[in-house]
This record gives C-alpha cells, structure tokens and sequence, in this order.
C-alpha cells in the first residue's frame, strides 16, 4: 500500500523533492517497481475511461428519453426538423 | 437533462448548417459535454463563460477536427485536449468490460475520486466508509486490486502494450 502512494505521489507530482529523488534512484534500481508505475499509470487511464463510459451512458439514456418520450415531442420535432431538409 | 434540453439545440443547428447528421450532432454534443464536465470538476473553468457558449465552442472544435478543416488554427492545448477523447482500443474495451464485472464496487469507488473529483470525505459518504481515513485505505486497496488485474489481464491479451 506504500508503494502505491509513493507511485501515485510520484505520477502526480505531488512528493517533497526529497522523496522524489529516492523514488528516482529506487526506480533505476528496481525493474519491478518501474513495472509497477507502468500498469498503475495504466489504471488511471482506465478509470478515466470508466468515468467517460458511464457519463456517456448516463447522456444517452436522456437523450433516449427526450427522442422517446410523448412528453418531449415538441422538443425532438424541432430538433429532427433542423436535419430534415 | 436540463443542459441537454438547453444545449442540444444550439449545437444541432450549428451541425445541421454545416451538413451534419442529427446523428453526428448527437456525437458531437455527447462528446463536448463530457470535456466540460472534465474540466467543471476540475475547476479549471473561468466562472464567466456561459455554459452554452463554451460546448458550442468544444462542438465546433470537435466538428472541425472530424472533417480537418482550418486544422491549423486549432490551438496546441485545445487539440491536445481534444486527441484525449480518442476512442479506447478494443482491447481497452475488453478490459474495462471485464472489470465493469468482475470488480464494479472498486471502479466505482476510484472513478468517484479520480474522475469526478470528489474529496475523500464525500467519497466516504457516498460509498458508507466511517470518515476519510478508512475511505483513502480502501481506495488504494482498490487501486492496487485493480493495478493487479489490469497486469494478469493484459499479459494475456498482449497486444494491449501499445
């Protein structure tokens, strides 16, 4: 759980510059850990995707709802009557 | 649903006066919403721009990138941002849906930090932690559960090592 921070404080920039010249020494010396920040950097690239995935789900389902629903027909008329021409 | 039934319309009109499809100004809004919503949470908006005017903006740039018009006016930060939105690859795909499953509590949990920003206290709430200390343990537990499967996982679809 320590290493995770210090990759994470790392990938962030948020160590003292005291630790972060540890943590660049130890990175040289140790393949494992320079494996480590890889699929962590990873990670975070994929809850951002994550994240992405479901806004856009949550955006599509209103849409399905405005596009659907008799309540919005007014709406979804005069936006289809924009592309109909 | 407020934004979209607000927003939607100007950018359909903008895309449908340059040729669009409804389906291509749906894309296009879907997309520009998400970026301003990136940037909401991150503060970095300037307060006086007005919500409608800034996703017409995003949609115009999008709209510009999609067909290479003018490309070269688009500025540096603005297309490093928009190169972001690229789709994942389809191995991402397989991976993203893999943990969807397999640990969907955890995804949760690190998209509630990483990605809308929360702070470890209203992370705690949302998810029923006692207070920061124990909500900031379980994420890195979750991180590192996680960071464990997307190694296994891609050792054995290799090609997602770009």
């Amino acid at each position: 759980m320590n290493e995770i921070k210090q990759i994470e404080d790392h990938l962030f920039n948020q160590a003292d510059p005291q630790d972060t010249v540890l943590f660049e020494a130890k990175l040289i010396l140790d393949s494992g850990l320079q494996e480590n920040v890889t699929w962590q950097q990873k990670t975070y690239t994929l809850v951002k995707q994550y994240g992405r995935k479901k806004l856009k789900a949550e955006l599509e389902a209103v849409h399905q709802q405005l596009f659907a629903l008799k309540e919005h027909r007014s709406f979804a008329q005069k936006i289809r009557a924009l592309f109909s021409r | 649903m407020e934004l979209y039934k607000t927003s939607f319309p100007v950018i359909a009109k903008y895309i449908s006066r340059r040729g669009g499809s409804f389906d291509e100004a749906k894309d296009i809004f879907q997309d520009a919403v998400v970026l301003y919503y990136e940037k909401l949470v991150e503060n970095k908006l300037n307060l006086q721009v007005n919500e409608q005017a800034y996703l017409l903006g995003i949609a115009r740039h999008l709209w510009i990138r999609k067909y290479n018009l003018n490309s070269r006016n688009i500025d540096i930060d603005e297309a490093g941002q928009l190169t972001e939105q690229e789709e994942p690859l389809p191995l991402t795909h397989k991976l993203l849906d893999f943990l969807e499953n397999a640990g969907q509590k955890c995804m949760d949990l690190l998209k509630a930090f990483y990605y809308d920003k929360l702070n470890m206290g209203e992370v705690a709430q949302q998810f029923g932690y006692s207070g920061e200390r124990s909500a900031t343990v379980q994420k890195y537990k979750c991180l590192e559960k996680v960071r464990d499967t997307v190694k296994q996982k891609a050792l054995t679809y290799e090609d997602f090592l770009e």
